[in-house]
């Protein structure tokens, strides 16, 4: 049993963590370029998030932003274009996290989910609507980037001169992004010339593809661009995904519930503000692991059963994935990751055993289970096997203090 | 060569969606629906929809995508609409007067065969279906003639086939009862009680310019290759009679009038007209609220 100043302590601290958080992304002393690069690096995770939730192969998203610039270059688009077509790229896929064609919780025939993922490009120029620092055409692009010229596309079923160009630059950038090779590319846009895209889109794209070969270069993210971002700004969209991922997986307000509890239980352990920093942004982020339609939910298993690990394992290795490159939220890929290990070694993927694994990983895989048991105390069974016997006294002094 | 205008007024149906939700809309009357995409939208959100037009094609369609809750077209039947029949006699000469201007030979023939087949359907919902599909083969014949090297040479029956089973996927239920009309504007206003009335009336004279990719196409489904529409609109309210600014002016502020019991009034234009507009609607309603996302889609949100 923890001492009851220590538990007042750690509120105490957990109140400033939550204050606090602002420091999550550190503070560019000024510099906007400093914020907006880690704004952009939100947005790109985000990105990969919608990828991840509509069965987009990894990476799709950047490949496309960037393909859509170089197309838009060789297009003779506006410079505020070609930066509004880069974010719209990277975000074309978001409208799919909490659409019920591929939320968890949404049991849809093929018909029917085939119509409701139409609706994937005008959810995610909600999306985009909501993020102020982004162009304003970005929202457009987006909402319009499955139109066709004939008006077979969706959502709007806009036809010809309706579907704003850099709108239907977007959707050849995801012809060739989707295309095994360049010549598959090239073909394709060829036989849909004057059904998806208009005849002068077509011989844009013929030229962009004999000055480019096919391919485009990797692209910055005009971080100029973006408007009045701030780490609260970026702190603010973080917490929107998060949002975003739990509606999605069926289980609103799970990231809060978990978050609360989690981080007063480091209060009481006296976690390190380090290790505070990459336990706030796991917490927010361990939902995306299980976003996809194809992976189990995790609240098909009990939480201390062995029989869920490999699920487990799985959505920590596909949350840790989709952040490890990202200069703003890798650090938090190793606590996703080692979030279903086992504190006496027999956890997955990686078999890590007791101090190997990291202390906010083992606080979030507690929290998580705490807020997923029916019988809350029950958690106690697994101290010592699955948990640290440390970090369960103080889930369990911490969720007692809240009550 | 014939002409095909540029810019043709945009109506985003998710953008109108998300106004409807923000004033708890569940259903709507469009009495200038003109095509009727957007309402298709609209119903498979859910919304009780209610169209009305002049041009009967536009109608047909609405049966087909707005009436329309569960009636397609199977692979035999869109085999009878797109090719020639044996034993049905055709009146292959019935389009011959846009041989050489617009169409081939061949095409002419097949715009003949098409009509008499999708005249011979039997039911509404399969004839609306029909026409949208045959009127995008159309299109983009139209197309083709302005930009031949860039588009593929497809066979007129393979193109005609991939739009009409295109059509099939937009037909959705949505456990409301929706209808279409062709009809004048004040006939459809006062025909239905709904919860908004969505206006976006056609620029004065616009039926003289009006796109040929419209006007050929109920041409078509007349089956007259020298219809006009100038005909269909001549005693219309917004026709020949709005032909100078006051009775324009007139025309519309009538339209306003006659939709006093809507609690919301939606109405599109673009920047140009903003002015004019605006002016009419604040006359005619307390609270007005102008959602402007680009300079040619404008939406005044007038409410009581």
């Amino acid at each position: 049993m923890l001492p009851s100043a220590a538990i007042c302590e750690g509120f105490g601290t957990v109140m400033n963590n939550r204050l606090g958080q602002m420091t999550l992304f550190q503070d560019t002393g000024g510099d906007p370029r400093g914020a907006a690069s880690q704004f952009a690096d939100v947005l790109t995770v985000y990105g990969a998030i919608g990828d991840a939730a509509c069965g987009n192969p990894p990476g799709l998203a950047l490949r496309k932003a960037s393909t859509a610039v170089s197309l838009a270059r060789v297009a003779e688009c506006e410079p505020h274009e070609c930066d509004a077509m880069y974010f719209a790229g990277l975000l074309h896929a978001v409208g799919a996290v909490g659409n019920p064609a591929y939320r968890k919780d949404e049991r849809l025939s093929e018909r029917l989910a085939r119509m409701e993922s139409w609706d994937t490009p005008s959810m995610g120029a909600q999306i985009c609507e909501h993020i102020p620092a982004l162009p304003a055409q970005t929202a457009d692009i987006v909402r319009w980037q499955a139109e066709c010229w004939d008006g077979t596309g969706y959502p709007d079923q806009l036809r010809w001169h309706g579907i704003p160009r850099p709108a239907m630059l977007l959707a050849l950038a995801d012809t060739v992004v989707r295309a095994a090779d360049p010549e598959e590319a090239l073909t394709a846009v060829a036989m849909q010339s004057g059904r998806a895209f208009s005849p002068d889109m077509t011989r844009t794209f013929t030229m962009w593809f004999h000055v480019s070969g096919g391919e485009a270069e990797t692209a910055e993210p005009p971080l100029e661009a973006l408007r009045d971002v701030s780490a609260a700004s970026t702190l603010a969209l973080m917490d929107a995904i998060a949002d975003r991922i739990d509606k999605h997986n069926g289980d609103e307000g799970r990231w809060r519930r978990v978050e609360r509890l989690a981080t007063a239980s480091a209060a009481l352990l006296n976690v390190d503000a380090t290790e505070n920093e990459r336990l706030a942004l796991a917490v927010r982020l361990y939902g995306a692991g299980e976003i996809a339609k194809s992976q189990q939910s995790e609240a098909s298993f009990d939480p201390l059963a062995r029989l869920g690990i490999d699920d487990r394992a799985a959505h920590a290795v596909l949350a840790a994935k989709l952040v490890e490159e990202n200069p703003t939220l890798g650090r938090a890929a190793a606590v996703l990751r080692a979030r279903s290990e086992w504190y006496d070694g027999t956890g997955k993927p990686d078999g890590l055993f007791h101090r190997a694994i990291p202390a906010a990983a083992g606080l979030l895989a507690a929290a998580i289970a705490y807020d997923a048991l029916g019988h809350k105390d029950r958690i106690d069974t697994a101290a010592g096997t699955q948990f640290d016997p440390q970090t369960v006294r103080a889930v369990l002094e911490a969720a007692r203090t809240r009550a | 060569m014939i002409e095909l205008q540029e810019r043709t007024r945009r109506i985003s149906p998710s953008r109108l969606h998300e106004i409807l939700l923000r004033h708890n809309c569940a259903s709507l009357v469009d009495p200038f629906m003109g095509l009727p995409t957007h309402l298709n939208y609209l119903k498979r959100h859910g919304i009780a929809c209610h169209g009305g037009d002049l041009l009967e094609w536009f109608v047909r369609v609405g049966e087909g995508i707005v009436v329309n809750d569960l009636t397609i077209l199977r692979d035999s039947e869109v085999a009878e609409i797109v090719e020639m029949l044996p034993g049905r006699i055709y009146s292959l000469d019935m389009f011959k007067a846009w041989e050489g201007v617009f169409f081939s030979e061949e095409q002419c023939v097949y715009l003949g065969v098409w009509h008499d087949n999708v005249r011979n359907l039997r039911s509404d919902g399969q004839t609306g279906l029909a026409i949208l599909g045959l009127w995008r083969a159309f299109c983009y014949w139209l197309q083709k003639t302005q930009n031949a090297d860039d588009m593929q040479d497809v066979p007129p029956s393979e193109l005609a086939w991939s739009y009409i089973r295109q059509t099939e996927q937009w037909v959705i239920a949505n456990m409301r009862r929706n209808t279409v009309r062709q009809t004048d504007v004040l006939t459809t206003v006062a025909a239905q009680k709904a919860d908004a009335l969505f206006l976006c009336p056609p620029a004065r004279n616009s039926f003289r310019s009006a796109d040929a990719r419209i006007w050929m196409w109920e041409a078509w489904w007349q089956g007259n290759p020298y219809f006009t529409i100038e005909h269909a609109y001549r005693d219309s309210l917004f026709g020949a009679r709005a032909a100078d600014p006051p009775s324009y002016a007139r025309a519309f502020a009538s339209v306003l009038e006659h939709a006093e019991a809507y609690p919301v009034l939606v109405v599109q234009t673009t920047e140009q007209r903003l002015g004019d507009v605006e002016s009419l609607v604040r006359n005619a309603r307390r609270k007005v609220e102008i959602l402007a996302p680009h300079s040619y889609e404008m939406y005044l949100v007038a409410t009581n």
